[in-house]
């Protein structure tokens, strides 16, 4: 027989109800005061386009990297969390191609102007990605392919290990230290508007990665044959599609769109065996904000989400310690208002 | 069968043949033990601190030892991570059993681990933080070296005053050290009248800084001043180009003073700003400091930087309160770096009764043609702060 629950404990459910709302109210008051002040003072039209063009920048990348998760998921509902490491793995290619492989005569050809910079990460995916797809491939024939199709904690929990033994490999092979490729710096300035030279080469790179995607799978017979799949498997392979070997192929370019964006944050950004993270944390609020398994949603989610996080940074203060909140803050508001994501997802069909 | 037996039998004569000459000499080394960040964000600066200790191993054995025995360091590595650096310590003081400790680098790791060493009372000369909070514990085993890391930036404050900047911006990485270092930066803008229009912290993990920037450049800061590591300081040089952001003022703690950052960055570390320890200028006229840079530069071929000095006179300092105690005894040793007062290369030691080397002042320099030359203080300087920076667009371009 249950005794019953004397008044004082009420009393302290009641109090850390209270503190517990309290606490955050404060710090948000505080925050929006911080915000009022701060935004005056700064707010221009100038300057909110230069946050625009950033955040959309940065959002392109963004896209690309969620474009790869939303793919494997869409196709073969798995969440795969090896994502982020995929595209760290890719980082340390083009950086093992760079400084190591390429005499340092070299170098210079790929950061003398925009054109050549250019010429230099094609080249630099050029050589990644095929060995990426390749890999992406062997993970799925070796690690998921004996697991599809039955529980959905399975592939999760092997991608999870996956991404440690990568991390883990990584340090002992490149150690924890944070590397970066001497590339192209400096600005394209037009008017007021300063834009990094490495982030529009990323932009345009990942531009033309996503415009390949899309033109491939909405014309040709193989995208077509994932489309399908990703609809719904048992009636594709009805209809004489192999699914497993569409499975295959679909793995393989999640893992090269990964590397694509491991390739385009290494010529801005210092990278070490533990970057992962930080991505794929942003690509779930992305496949989540624009719709699970959606192509389209997923370039929209990532711009919208480098356009957030670049206004939170700018406006709020202290908003670089806010930008993560940003992305898992969305996550939890999507899947509590629009569980489908903004343009639906293939995944509720 | 007979295979097994006979690899097992020579498994056992190679285990014997490693383990006993080993065991023979470790009853006559000296064994110096710690943690230090050979690998990840801190490695730069942990990495010199350790080429100077490093080297004063190499010159006391070759002198005859510490007390007539055979000095053998060993540094493991804490991959700039507090919490394995609590782990290594721990494993060090009671399975290895190291006869002196040494310090880890950085004031976040520090703070960490001088729980450890405290609990087994093996004194250290904290020649990698900076951060007196961490004297203010009533800690009884840790010694200071280094000056404060809430006059780092000041130099750089002094300068904007003296020039009329009244803008300052200041960002810095929320882990103990660079924390102090803004925090004493806003201190003393305050006191010379300078208005603080930003003032906000990174997390250790961040590399994008741009839109950090971008708010620096809306606010129209004339100086920016970063309470830094390496990583995250050549980061935001980088982007300063990349969003062609022209300041007055970039002044970092730690990263410029790193030779690797006018190495990494080249042109763009021209005219950064940066504190400083103590550069390798003999005109600083420490007793032996010109010795000392000649031997360096001999081992190492590079100059030494400021973390290198610390990690060599630490151990100078150890060595002699070694010497005054006439054995290893860690009450003795302690007692001996509570009252030690030495000259080094480096500067005065002489600790306070909170353990730390309060008379140690910083120093500012400035990137010119690939050299740090010493700016500030007055008394110290080379040559005169190339102030405000040059435009972005208006330097030769690399």
């Amino acid at each position: 027989m249950a005794e019953r629950t004397p008044g004082w404990v009420y009393a302290v459910y009641l109090a850390l109800a209270l503190a517990g709302a309290g606490l955050p109210l404060a710090l948000a008051w505080e925050g929006f005061v911080g915000w009022l002040a701060q935004a005056r003072s700064m707010t221009s039209l100038a300057v909110t386009l230069q946050v625009l063009a950033s955040g959309i920048l940065q959002g392109g990348l963004y896209a690309v990297i969620a474009m790869g998760l939303t793919m494997i998921f869409g196709v073969m509902r798995i969440i795969n969390v090896a994502h982020g490491e995929f595209l760290m793995v890719g980082a340390y290619m083009a950086f093992v191609f760079f400084m190591m492989l390429l005499p340092e005569e070299l170098h210079s050809l790929f950061t003398s102007n925009l054109g050549m910079a250019i010429l230099g990460v094609g080249v630099f995916l050029l050589i990644c990605l095929p060995l990426m797809f390749l890999f992406g491939m062997g993970v799925q024939r070796l690690l998921l392919n004996p697991v599809v199709g039955g529980p959905e904690l399975t592939p999760l929990l092997i991608t999870f290990g996956l991404s440690l033994i990568l991390i883990n490999t990584f340090i002992s092979v490149f150690s924890s230290d944070f590397r970066a490729i001497p590339y192209m710096s400096g600005a394209l300035v037009v008017g007021n508007l300063a834009l990094g030279y490495p982030q529009v080469i990323s932009v345009a790179v990942s531009a033309a990665v996503t415009g390949g995607v899309f033109g491939f799978l909405k014309f040709s017979r193989l995208g077509k044959a994932v489309r399908a799949t990703a609809q719904n498997a048992d009636v594709a392979m009805v209809c004489g599609v192999n699914v497993e070997r569409i499975y295959l192929y679909t793995f393989g370019f999640g893992t090269a769109l990964a590397a694509t964006g491991g390739v385009l944050i290494s010529i801005q950004l210092a990278f070490s065996p533990e970057i992962g993270g930080i991505y794929i944390l942003r690509s779930f609020a992305i496949i989540i904000l624009g719709g699970r398994g959606n192509y389209l949603g997923a370039l929209a989610g990532g711009i919208l989400l480098g356009v957030i996080e670049g206004f939170i940074s700018f406006f709020v203060s202290q908003g670089s310690q806010l930008q993560e909140l940003a992305a898992y803050t969305l996550l939890v508001f999507m899947l509590l208002v629009r569980p489908q994501g903004l343009l639906g997802g293939i995944a509720d069909e | 069968m007979k295979n097994l037996k006979g690899f097992m039998t020579a498994a056992a004569v190679a285990a014997a043949m490693l383990a006993f000459p080993a065991g023979a000499w470790a009853a006559q080394e000296v064994v110096v033990g710690g943690a230090i960040s050979l690998t990840g964000r801190y490695s730069e600066p942990a990495g010199r601190l350790k080429d100077g200790r490093t080297l004063w191993v190499e010159e006391v054995n070759a002198r005859g030892g510490l007390l007539g025995r055979k000095v053998r360091l060993v540094l493991r590595d804490d991959r700039s991570d507090p919490s394995t650096a609590v782990k290594l310590y721990e494993r060090l003081l009671t399975q290895e059993k190291v006869d002196l400790c040494v310090a880890p680098y950085s004031s976040p790791i520090t703070e960490a681990t001088a729980s450890i060493t405290e609990r087994y009372k093996c004194p250290i000369v904290a020649d990698g933080a900076a951060t007196r909070s961490i004297w203010g514990k009533g800690r009884k085993y840790i010694f200071g070296l280094v000056g404060p890391s809430d006059d780092y930036l000041r130099g750089a404050v002094e300068i904007a005053a003296k020039k009329g900047y009244k803008r300052i911006a200041i960002v810095n990485e929320d882990s103990l050290f660079s924390k102090a270092a803004a925090n004493g930066a806003a201190m003393y803008a305050k006191k010379h009248g300078l208005q603080v229009v930003l003032k906000e912290e990174y997390p250790r993990t961040q590399t994008d800084f741009r839109p950090l920037l971008l708010k620096v450049k809306a606010l129209n800061a004339d100086a920016l001043l970063g309470g830094s590591y390496f990583v995250d300081a050549a980061a935001i040089t980088r982007q300063l180009k990349e969003l062609n952001i022209n300041l007055k003022i970039w002044a970092a703690t730690v990263g410029p003073g790193l030779p690797r950052f006018t190495k990494d960055l080249g042109p763009l570390a021209e005219y950064v700003l940066g504190s400083t320890q103590w550069e390798p200028v003999p005109a600083l006229g420490y007793p032996g400091i010109k010795e000392f840079i000649a031997k360096y530069a001999k081992r190492f071929g590079e100059k030494p930087n400021y973390h290198a000095s610390q990690g060599y006179a630490a151990m100078l300092i150890l060595e002699e309160a070694v010497k005054k105690a006439g054995k290893l005894d860690r009450e003795a040793l302690r007692e001996q770096l509570t009252k030690l007062d030495m000259m080094t290369h480096y500067g005065r030691y002489k600790v306070g009764p909170d353990g730390f080397n309060s008379g140690k002042g910083l120093l500012l320099f400035q990137i010119l043609k690939g050299e740090r030359r010493l700016v500030w203080p007055e008394e110290s300087q080379e040559v005169a702060p190339v102030v405000p920076l040059p435009a972005w667009d208006k330097r030769p371009t690399m």
